[in-house]
């Protein structure tokens, strides 16, 4: 087993709305986050993603369950005295105070003296890049200066760890890809263990070791980024990370096969009873005459160049949508199928992933 | 072209003209007068005799004029006693509105609106009335009395009026809406997430208060400080109302000076070192939040 | 951790209920012993009665036999109908004024602007004491003699302020593309001025008037000092009284005053609520 640093057990919380109903927020999860690693939570709004991340930094009370951090119970332990801190999505910089003692606020209440403060707090701007902006007010900074601050006040005391908020959220597109390797670098060096709140697929999979999908107060998936994309659990998680065709049907020895007819073929020998078959789209080629790989005959509706691939959106005879994604090195392919508008959809039976049948 | 710049030149005279002259004969006039008379000796029996006479500010200061009279201190007493009464009600006030308007700034909007509404009401009600109100329940008879001997706490009616005390209780009691207004605005606009990052950041509660909360707050407890202060060093209703003839602030002086001494000049004076605080206090608040420049907890 | 939030938020709220308590029971209390039949002690209830209203309305009761307090109810329609008088004028004379500088202040660009922005402050935070002796000073000087006429002239001084500041609220707030709009589609300055900009422009200039209205009644002390010996105004009356010798019958004016300025001011907030 893993060196656990927090571990949620059973947690629970419902809220009451102001139209009388009660919202499940957290629907008895169990987590566990181990040493030096970093979780990315993502979900779609509204999922419970930050009431999970509030229930560890003690904003949150739960209605049941425990929290373990380090192996302490801190199920009741106020905010203030939980060894996490928290990068708020607005930042959340004191504006009355200067980016040192924004910087230094946690060692100051720990009571740390002057000079090492001074000390650290330096260490800690030079780390996010900000050497020598202590006397600053956060109001005299860019946005992903801001960030950086925020970043630089959390981590200071050495917590055991890092929650983060949609940090990135604020920030346009090319400041928080360089801050996604910054944190990811800066998480390595440090050797905190960070649970990191993202609304964006794409942020999910490329910075964390594991990734927790989420959904209706529920866990959906716990996984390595791998896993979540090649072998999703269901169809939500399926569907929520990355695009996907789906096919539901009853499943045989190396074929499924849908209502409407379709049938999929899939490497996995044995599969019996109702599955939904998964294919991704960039995992269909466009078959040439003399192919022998299975795949989808479709009436192309439309080609969508988006730089480095085409995207392909199809419908089947029986009126299904598939998407498909070509590499835009084999431009001349598709110049071929536009004229046609038809293509047949060819896919590798082993890279397709069966799915559990779920209850509707 | 001209003519639009001409027409707007005599839109704004019509305008501005009136209201200029109104204020300057009736307004600036009168305190350039005052000014004035209170460097004039007094007259023999009232009025003023034109000569230049600094010793109106000696009597209160310690330099009285040395043919008349020896120095007494009663005048800087009164004058220390009326900032201290001032002062006690800013805090007074402070400490009734300062909870109250955290409670409110988190009620929903429909329930927030009604306890403004509640709260400015009295503020269009006879002043008078409202003070009225509590001679009657302070008074050796009055309803405070007579529950605390009808449930047996004392024997006999307690001084409650004619008592800084009661003064204080009187101004609290007029000047909440003056002080609440100010102080729910910042509260209002505090950031609730800043609150959250200190604690987050291992601050307890009194400290985030201290660190956090107090200080994002402080520019409209300034402000709620400074506009009672001013009214309450000068009142002389509440101090003839619930402080009788014992308790002397110097609005009473001021008043006793032109009604009844008919020493003007000295009551101008007087006047003079109310206007002087009043702009001392002024000065030091536009200072402050000028130097603090532009405060996202008040958006000033 | 859970019974201390709920803890904290219950005194909170407990709080709160005492604020409540503490601005309005004293003047519930006042409502109450106005109906005290009472005569000698008027927080000792005796009974009901409706006399006093009687009595301060004019109406014959057993006490008006009284000559005395003929004389004083008298006294008392003279003091309304002052203060009717004066606060009627000043609040014509100080919302034309007080609109006239708003307008101006907002919508010309001159040199002195921020001055005037300035000074339009200070005759509201001038403690009422020291105007209140500066105008009589000026007023005995210049030879004036003091009456209705200088309680007017002395009240707008400062009335022109609140009307100024809550017309400036007004005039801020409003969008001036309407105003473009309008000149645009090709309005001449008048039009524009009547059509578009007054009628967005009353709700502020009403405020201002009732504001200006209700301080003029309640105008105590800046009153005092240049009503000169031949004028009383209603709060100049019950000052008297309160410092002579409290009578039951003050109970009733009071009620009748709060009755009277609540509807105002209630009238005034709604509409302004309503505007929004
Ligand atoms: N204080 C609260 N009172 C009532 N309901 C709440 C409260 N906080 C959260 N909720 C509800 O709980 C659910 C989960 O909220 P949460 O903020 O955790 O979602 P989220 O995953 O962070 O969403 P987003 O991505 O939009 O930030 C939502 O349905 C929300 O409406
Ligand atoms: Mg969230």
């Amino acid at each position: 087993m893993r060196d656990s640093i927090v571990r949620l057990e059973k947690a629970a919380k419902a809220f009451a709305t102001p139209e009388g109903q009660t919202v499940t927020a957290l629907d008895a999860i169990d987590l566990d986050v181990s040493r030096n690693e970093f979780l990315t939570l993502l979900g779609p709004s509204g999922c419970g993603k930050t009431t999970l991340l509030q229930a560890i930094s003690g904003f949150v009370q739960l209605d049941g369950g425990h929290i373990l951090i380090d192996g302490e119970d801190m199920t009741d332990r106020p905010p203030y005295r939980r060894p996490v801190n928290t990068v708020f999505q607005n930042y959340a910089l004191f504006p009355h105070m200067t980016v040192g003692e924004n910087t230094g606020y946690a060692l100051e209440v720990a009571g740390v003296a002057k000079a090492e403060r001074t000390k650290r707090v330096g260490d800690a701007l030079r780390m996010v890049g900000l050497e020598g902006m202590e006397g600053r007010k956060p109001r005299q900074l860019s946005g992903g200066q801001q960030q950086r601050v925020a970043l630089a006040r959390a981590i200071i005391a050495r917590p055991k760890l890092l929650l983060l908020d949609e940090p990135l959220s604020a920030l346009d597109k090319n400041l928080r890809q360089s801050m996604q390797i910054e944190l990811k670098t800066l998480q390595h060096e440090l050797g905190i263990s960070f649970i990191f709140v993202t609304h964006d697929q794409q942020e999910a999979l490329t910075m964390s070791d594991r990734v927790a999908v989420l959904s209706g107060g529920r866990i959906q998936q716990l996984d390595t980024p791998r896993a979540i994309y090649d072998q999703p659990k269901n169809s939500f998680v399926a569907t929520f990370v990355g695009a996907s065709n789906l096919f539901e049907g009853e499943a045989g020895s190396g074929q499924l096969v849908t209502k409407d007819g379709l049938s999929i073929s899939h490497g996995r020998q044995g599969a019996t009873g109702a599955a939904t078959a998964l294919i991704r789209p960039e995992q269909f080629f466009i078959a040439q005459s003399g192919d022998s790989a299975p795949g989808l005959d479709v009436d192309l509706e439309q080609i969508v160049f988006v730089g480095s691939t085409f995207e392909l959106f199809g419908r089947t005879v029986t009126g299904r949508r598939v998407i498909a994604e070509i590499p835009a090195m084999r431009r001349s392919l598709v110049g071929e199928i536009e004229q046609s508008r038809r293509a047949r959809l060819a896919y590798d039976p082993a890279a397709v992933h069966l799915l559990p049948a779920e209850a509707a | 072209m001209t003519s639009i710049a001409f027409r707007r030149r005599a839109q704004l005279a019509v305008l501005l003209g009136p209201v200029s002259l109104f204020l300057a004969v009736f307004f600036l006039g009168p305190l350039a007068i005052m000014i004035v008379t209170s460097f004039l000796a007094p007259g023999l029996y009232g009025g003023v005799e034109w000569t230049w006479y600094p010793h109106n500010y000696g009597r209160i200061l310690g330099f009285a004029d040395p043919m008349f009279e020896d120095f007494d201190p009663i005048y800087i007493a009164i004058f220390l006693r009326s900032l201290k009464i001032a002062a006690m009600t800013v805090l007074a006030t402070l400490l009734v509105c300062y909870p109250a308007a955290f409670c409110i700034s988190r009620l929903s909007d429909r329930w927030k609106n009604f306890c403004l509404f509640l709260i400015t009401l009295p503020f269009f009600t006879s002043l008078i009335v409202r003070l009225f109100i509590w001679v009657l329940i302070l008074r050796p008879t009055g309803l405070a009395n007579e529950v605390l001997i009808g449930t047996g706490i004392v024997s006999r009616p307690l001084d409650l009026i004619y008592t800084d005390g009661a003064i204080i209780l009187g101004m609290v009691y007029v000047f909440i809406p003056f002080m609440f207004m100010p102080v729910y605005a910042s509260v209002e606009k505090l950031d609730w997430t800043l609150v959250r990052a200190s604690l987050d950041l291992g601050a307890g509660p009194i400290r985030t208060f201290l660190r956090i909360i107090l200080p994002l707050t402080a520019p409209g407890i300034a402000g709620g400080a400074v506009i009672v202060f001013i009214p309450a060093l000068g009142n002389f209703v509440v101090p003839a109302i619930l402080g009788g003839a014992k308790v002397m602030m110097l609005g009473n002086l001021i008043e006793q000076q032109f009604l009844a001494a008919r020493n003007w000049p000295f009551g101008s004076a007087l006047a003079m070192m109310v206007m002087t605080v009043m702009l001392v206090l002024l000065f030091i608040h536009v200072v402050v939040s000028g130097r603090r420049g532009f405060d996202p907890a008040t958006g000033h | 951790m859970k019974i201390f939030a709920t803890l904290a938020r219950g005194s909170l709220i407990a709080y709160t209920a005492l604020f409540f308590a503490f601005i309005y029971i004293p003047l519930a209390l006042i409502a109450v012993y106005s109906f005290n039949a009472n005569p000698v002690n008027m927080m000792t209830w005796t009974g009901f009665t409706t006399e006093w209203y009687a009595q301060v309305l004019g109406f014959k009761t057993k006490i008006s036999e009284n000559a005395l307090y003929l004389e004083s109810t008298s006294q008392l329609v003279e003091a309304l109908w002052n203060s009717l008088i004066i606060a009627t004028s000043t609040t014509a004379i100080a919302t034309v004024l007080g609109t006239a500088i708003a307008i101006a202040v907002y919508r010309f660009d001159f040199f002195g602007r921020r001055f005037y922005r300035t000074i339009m402050f200070m005759p509201m935070l001038m403690p009422d004491i020291v105007l209140g002796i500066a105008l009589l000073i000026f007023f005995v000087n210049s030879g004036i003699n003091l009456g209705l006429k200088t309680i007017i002239i002395g009240q707008c001084t400062f009335l022109i302020s609140y009307v100024f500041i809550v017309v400036s609220a007004r005039l801020a707030g409003m969008d001036r593309t309407l105003e473009h709009a309008s000149a645009d589609l090709g309005a001449n300055e008048w039009t524009t001025f009547r059509k578009v900009v007054f009628p967005q422009l009353l709700p502020g200039v009403v405020g201002g008037a009732l504001l200006a209205f209700i301080i003029s009644m309640d105008d105590l002390v800046i009153t005092y000092f240049i009503a000169g010996v031949d004028v009383t105004t209603l709060p100049m009356f019950i000052f008297a009284m309160l410092r002579r010798g409290i009578k039951p019958e003050i109970n009733a004016i009071a009620v009748m005053m709060l009755t009277f300025s609540f509807v105002i001011a209630s009238l005034g907030l709604y509409l302004r609520s309503r505007q929004k």
